[in-house]
């Protein structure tokens, strides 16, 4: 690691929310660390000021409620969301979107809100996130505003987020709870690696949502299906709205085909 | 250990013994060349090129030498050596070209990583660039750039070697045995087609590190994770004009090599930074990016293989034309080359055979020696060869490899009479075949097909190797005892997780009749105080080290036999020993111990005799010769170890997803030193084999960089990957010059893993892949009959 | 950064680093270089340590994140100069070859086996996934694993056939 940055860590909000005031973007937010320090050592990124937000109290609160649904904090870990009790009982398709990131010690560290604002076309926790409706809880000095995830990415690495602000929760709504899901992520090996492609279906009371990851420069949703209609008009939908390129990962051809097959499959398994 | 008096026999040897090295490595206290600190002790950094071909123009280092910390910047203008192994070629640092992306243009040493990095940052390299050769078979063309201008100037081993000056060719192997039209003639079939394999990194945990000192008058030392430390002193040497007895090599804990550490890489450059930081020592540990191209990788081949057989589906004739990607420099390649050529048809017994095997530069990161020496990469285009030829012919692949393997009485490409003694081909290809039910679906796999609707397949693939070296290999052991009658083994073949430290103990032990806990083989590799040994490399070190200890161990009683003869007024041959003592055959009672003899024996009035008891073993590679340079003839096989793999693969025929049920395989060994050891070696080689053959390989774009440097896009397989079954199988056809009859298996389990899943992919599906590594999307395209894409060389950005 | 940590039931007060991670902190300011450096990207699971009683790649936390933590590395696992009972295990089964990996996976078999003490195969592989080693080919340490587990049956006993 070649940059020399100073370190922050600050244990109420106000003091973080002043901190990231001040710095604008010279300031990076460090929660699992396991982007962000990977894209330090490559000098993808080179911040002046790095601010650990763990040491806020509550940021690692994972709650549930029948009304609220499931709010997600931005210290929360995967391995914090994947062995939940509630997640597994209401969104286990959550518990299996977390369990494909990379490797158990990294789990323990990267955290869910970081896979998110990350932003990478190929978050694990995106697809299924998307299908189940997440909002977006943002927050800074300014105050508060909350975004539907769907409209959260603006492209690759990018979000709606500015330099100020931060993902204070995830919020998946009470009435995604008890989907049906259905999570396929292709990779090179059975072991730790990025999503070639990925897809997410879920069936909630006969609505049907596809997410898709690694298809296009953002995660995509698409919605408004249903259970009734034949594998083919789903299939269709998902064509409509892919973009996916050739890298050097695998070639845009295969992507396009295995978004169909995973689609297919899916969709098979949660009818 | 045996408690008997008389000619106890082996115990050790055959038996699983816990390696001897664990402790310290479960403890964390085993040292590393990367854990090592001294006082003084400055960090290198290296500037690199990003380009694959261009002038270097100009190099600014001024800002880098005025930082605060630094005490040493070099480039290439002010060094004046070159280095190689068999053709000189390659400088400490670029001058005035680069030829591969990542090559070192510039380098650091200051007081730490921090400011050494930064000091990189500030060299300014201004490159005219220029387009790079990428292909071998492009650098073939008389149009293509010559990377290397000057290879008519280069010195180069000329007993083995033939570089065509003028062209991208430093060397070309030639094998000629029989008649090769006489062969096509005789022939009912002629199948001819090629195969391709990409250059892969070795990826060992430990990245290669190295620390080197060089003090006034010369005096240098070098502790390197390096596998060889007598060559690296050799090539050292011999590039500086040093007297050996001015350097120094020390080997401590080594973290992985396979092969990749074999010959000489950073200690040059961290040498001159040494000498002109006024002899600190400088470190240097390359980073995962850097390991990949920085340091040297596995050659790229593209293998053309013509076979001719008979109505009765004998093979009467093959061509076999290889075509080596050496990258940037030669380092290995070229004798990859020749090895290569030498083994090329297997263990099969050809005819007529003609090989033209090239190596050829390129601009890409060099090739160097990597487990197996080329035998991975042409056992791919083979074994897919001989299941391609067989199913033309319709025979069944099994039956047609057993109709033309080598047997007693036949003749390899170079003239080698092979006999009973050489290893049983036969018995491995037939356990492997049986291990996985070959031919058939077991009702068990029926049934899982019906379930999952995946196609399930087998395939068999063979393989030999022998020890590619110099044919008057040598190495020596020396064992000297303790007060207290235990010994210790000093040998210069390092311990880089293969387990030579624990089976030389097993062989010491028994040969001298002691408990292991009595012997122990240093740790250290260290050219000032170790007896000579060329390198660890080849699957020669068990073989050689063995007869060597073996000798040392006879050397130490000779000697220890003849002090007690005066103790105990005895002639030598009526004496015998146990673990404790030497005594008289027909009075047991009259005996002296070991540890009373072991640094003189003293009389009870003061008077000593005899002296420290120290042995000396010396072994040679007996009767080898070189190959004539226009047919290959020739005797280069210290021994041959054969083998075979089964592989039962699963495949989604939709998708062309797989994955391995099954793998069986079997070598044979001679005769097995440590059960447990062995299969250590041959489970962790069919593995990193398969990884080779399921998706590692070198990305680059099309201007020669390389798009996946990291274990992010350059996969390695986790314990995730691993087959549900993996079975290892025991051949057991004594050597008859080898110790206790074993012979090596090092590289071997990783040769043919490749080919034999194909095999069984393409007994699943009908894919014909004729390409390394076997991916998904290979598969798929295979079946669904879609071009195959290239991604050796790929215009796609780096990241989606 | 001032700051106070306990590693190996030391407590350790330092002047850190800001842009150093936990494992160069461990290697060179504490030199404890039982863990190993093979990647820095979090790919390769050698510099695996616990913090605060879970596994983590040292290559991926800052040192100035374990200010007031408890961290346990390699050289804490052998008590008194007697082997663990998983590394005795891993040296029974010859799950050590050239070392590198090692310390980091018996981090991971440590993790696992606390939250699971009878893992199963498929269980034992996803929990040393994170843990790439280069030698052994995996198999020898899951063996080392299902044994320290007390779950060596005839059907998981590994072993050299011969014919």
């Amino acid at each position: 690691m070649n940059d020399i940055f100073k370190y922050r860590a600050p244990t109420s909000r106000a003091e973080l929310f002043g901190l990231l005031a001040a710095h604008g973007e010279g300031a990076k937010i460090l929660a699992g660390g396991t982007d962000l320090l990977v894209d330090i050592r490559s000098g993808l990124v080179r911040p002046e000021l790095v601010i650990n937000l763990k040491k806020v109290e509550d940021f690692s609160d994972l709650t549930w409620s029948q009304s609220e649904g499931l709010t997600i904090g931005p210290a929360t870990t995967v391995n914090d969301l994947l062995h939940d009790a509630k997640v597994r009982d209401c969104y286990p398709l959550l518990a299996d979107c977390a369990l494909t990131i990379a490797s158990h010690q990294l789990r323990n560290r990267a955290t869910v809100i970081g896979n998110i604002v990350h932003a990478s076309p190929g978050a694990d926790m995106a697809p299924g996130l998307l299908c189940l409706g997440a909002r977006v809880q943002i927050a800074s000095q300014r105050g508060r505003r909350e975004v539907p995830l769907k409209n959260f990415f603006t492209g690759v690495k990018r979000t709606v987020l500015r330099h100020d602000e931060i993902v204070e929760a995830i919020i998946v709504p009470p009435g995604t709870a008890w989907s049906r899901g259905s999570y396929r992520k292709l990779k090179r090996i059975d072991g730790h690696d990025l999503a070639l492609v990925s897809v997410a279906v879920t069936n909630k009371d006969g609505a049907v949502r596809v997410g898709i990851g690694s298809a296009a420069p953002i995660p995509l949703l698409i919605e408004g299906l249903t259970d009734q209609d034949p594998a083919d008009t789903v299939v269709a939908a998902a064509r409509d709205v892919i973009r996916p390129i050739s890298d050097l990962r695998c070639s845009k051809e295969y992507r396009e085909y295995m978004i169909e097959v995973f689609v297919r499959r899916s969709l098979e398994e949660v009818r | 250990m045996s408690e008997s008096n008389t000619l106890s026999v082996a115990t050790h040897v055959g038996d699983d013994v816990q390696r001897v090295d664990d402790t310290a490595k479960l403890t964390g206290g085993a040292m590393y060349a990367s854990d090592l600190v001294f006082a003084g002790m400055l960090h290198a950094q290296v500037k690199k090129s990003p380009h694959a071909r261009a002038k270097i123009v100009a190099i600014n280092t001024s800002k880098a030498e005025n930082l605060p910390g630094v005490h040493a910047v070099l480039t290439g203008k002010e060094l004046d050596y070159r280095i190689g192994l068999y053709v000189v070629d390659k400088d400490i640092l670029a001058k005035g070209a680069v030829r591969h992306f990542g090559e070192a243009v510039a380098a650091v040493a200051a007081e730490s990583l921090d400011i050494a990095s930064r000091a990189v940052d500030l060299i300014d390299v201004e490159y005219e660039v220029l387009p790079p050769v990428l292909s071998q078979l492009d650098a073939l063309d008389e149009s293509s750039p010559l990377v290397h201008p000057d290879l008519g100037s280069y010195d180069y081993v000329k007993a083995s070697f033939s570089p065509q000056p003028g062209t991208n060719i430093p060397n070309i192997t030639k094998i000629r045995k029989g008649d090769i039209d006489a062969g096509f003639a005789e022939a009912k079939w002629i199948i001819e087609r090629e195969y391709t394999n990409p250059s892969v990194q070795h990826v060992p945990l430990e990245t290669h590190v190295a620390i080197v000192e060089w003090k006034a008058a010369d005096e240098v030392t070098i502790w390197s994770s390096a596998q060889s430390p007598f060559t690296l002193r050799d090539l050292f040497c011999r590039a500086f004009k040093l007297p050996y007895n001015k350097v120094r090599v020390i080997i401590p804990h080594v973290g992985g090599a396979f092969g990749g550490k074999a010959g000489i890489h950073l200690e040059p450059l961290l040498a001159c930074l040494s000498r002109k930081a006024g002899g600190r020592p400088v470190k240097f540990q390359a980073t995962r990016e850097e390991e990949f191209s920085l340091l040297p990788c596995r050659s790229a081949l593209t293998y053309r293989i013509k076979t001719g057989v008979g109505a009765d589906g004998r093979i009467t004739a093959q061509k076999l034309l290889m075509y080596w990607d050496a990258g940037a420099y030669a380092d290995y390649a070229v004798n990859v080359t020749r090895a290569s050529a030498y083994s090329a048809a297997g263990p099969y017994d050809i005819p007529n055979a003609w090989v033209d095997a090239y190596t050829i530069y390129t601009n890409k990161p060099w090739g160097t020696a990597y487990r197996g020496f080329g035998h991975v990469e042409f056992f791919w285009g083979l074994e897919r060869h001989m299941e391609l030829v067989a199913q033309v012919i319709g025979m069944d692949p099994l039956e047609f490899r057993k109709k033309n393997l080598l047997k007693p009485g036949s003749t390899t490409l170079t003239g080698e009479r092979i006999n009973e003694h050489t290893g049983n081909p036969l018995k491995c290809l037939e356990a492997a075949a049986k291990a996985i039910n070959y031919g058939r679906l077991t009702p068990e796999e029926e049934e899982r097909q019906a379930r999952t609707g995946r196609r399930i397949g087998k395939g068999i693939a063979t393989l030999h190797k022998a020890p590619a070296m110099p044919s008057f290999t040598t190495t020596a052991a020396v064992i000297k005892m303790n007060s207290d009658g235990s010994v210790v083994v000093n040998i210069a073949l390092t311990e880089i997780g293969q387990g030579t430290a624990t089976v030389v103990t097993q062989m010491a032990a028994d040969r001298l009749r002691f408990p292991v806990s009595r012997v122990k083989v240093a740790v250290e590799r260290d050219t000032d105080k170790d007896p000579f040994d060329w390198q660890t490399v080849a699957s020669k070190g068990l073989l050689l080290t063995g007869n060597a200890v073996i000798a040392a161990c006879d050397d130490l009683l000779r000697q220890a036999y003849s002090d007690a003869a005066q103790v105990l007024r005895a002639q030598t041959a009526d004496l015998d020993h146990d673990a404790e003592r030497i005594f008289v055959k027909q009075r047991p009672e009259e005996s002296v111990t070991f540890a009373a003899l072991s640094i003189g024996y003293v009389y009870p009035n003061g008077n000593g005799i005899g002296g420290p008891l120290i042995g000396l073993g010396r072994y040679t590679a007996q009767g080898l010769t070189s190959l004539d340079k226009e047919t290959g003839q020739g005797l280069p096989a210290l021994d041959w170890t054969y083998g075979a793999h089964g592989v039962i693969a699963e495949v989604d025929p939709d998708t062309g997803e797989y994955k391995v049920i099954k793998i069986a395989s079997a070598f044979d060994v001679g005769k097995v030193i440590n059960p447990g050891t062995m299969r250590g070696q041959c489970i962790g080689g069919m593995i990193q084999g398969l990884g080779t053959a399921e998706c590692e390989s070198y990305i680059y774009d099309d201007q020669g960089r390389l798009l996946n440097p990291s274990l992010t896009d350059n996969k390695i397989l986790t314990a995730k990957d691993l087959p549900e079954e993996i079975e290892c199988i025991a051949v057991e056809t004594p050597q008859l010059d080898g110790p206790f009859g074993a012979r090596g298996v090092g590289e071997h389990p990783m040769i043919s893993v490749a080919p034999a899943l194909a095999n069984a992919i393409h007994d699943a599906t009908g894919a014909e892949l004729t390409h390394m590594p076997v991916r998904f999307e290979d598969v798929w395209r295979a079946i669904h009959n879609k071009q195959p894409i290239d991604t050796w060389v790929t215009k796609a950005p780096a990241d989606s | 950064m001032w700051m106070s940590v306990e590693v190996n039931g030391h407590i350790y007060e330092r002047e850190v680093t800001e842009h150093w991670t936990l494992l160069r902190f461990l290697r060179e300011d504490l030199e404890l270089t039982g863990t190993k450096d093979g990647c820095s990207a979090g790919e390769c699971g050698a510099c695996t340590v616990m913090l605060n009683g879970q596994a983590v790649n040292a290559c991926m936390v800052l040192a100035a994140e374990v200010d007031g933590a408890t961290v346990e590395t390699i050289e804490a696992e052998a008590a008194n100069g007697e082997l663990s009972e998983i590394q005795a295990a891993f040296a029974r089964n010859y799950g050590v070859q050239c070392g590198y990996c090692t310390a980091g996976m018996v981090m991971s078999v440590r993790e696992l086996l606390r939250h699971n003490p009878k893992p199963t195969v498929a269980e034992i592989k996803e929990g040393i996934e994170g843990n790439l080693c280069r030698c052994t080919g995996y198999q020898q340490i899951i063996e080392a694993v299902l044994d320290v587990s007390g779950q060596v049956t005839n059907e998981t006993k590994g072993g050299l056939k011969y014919v």
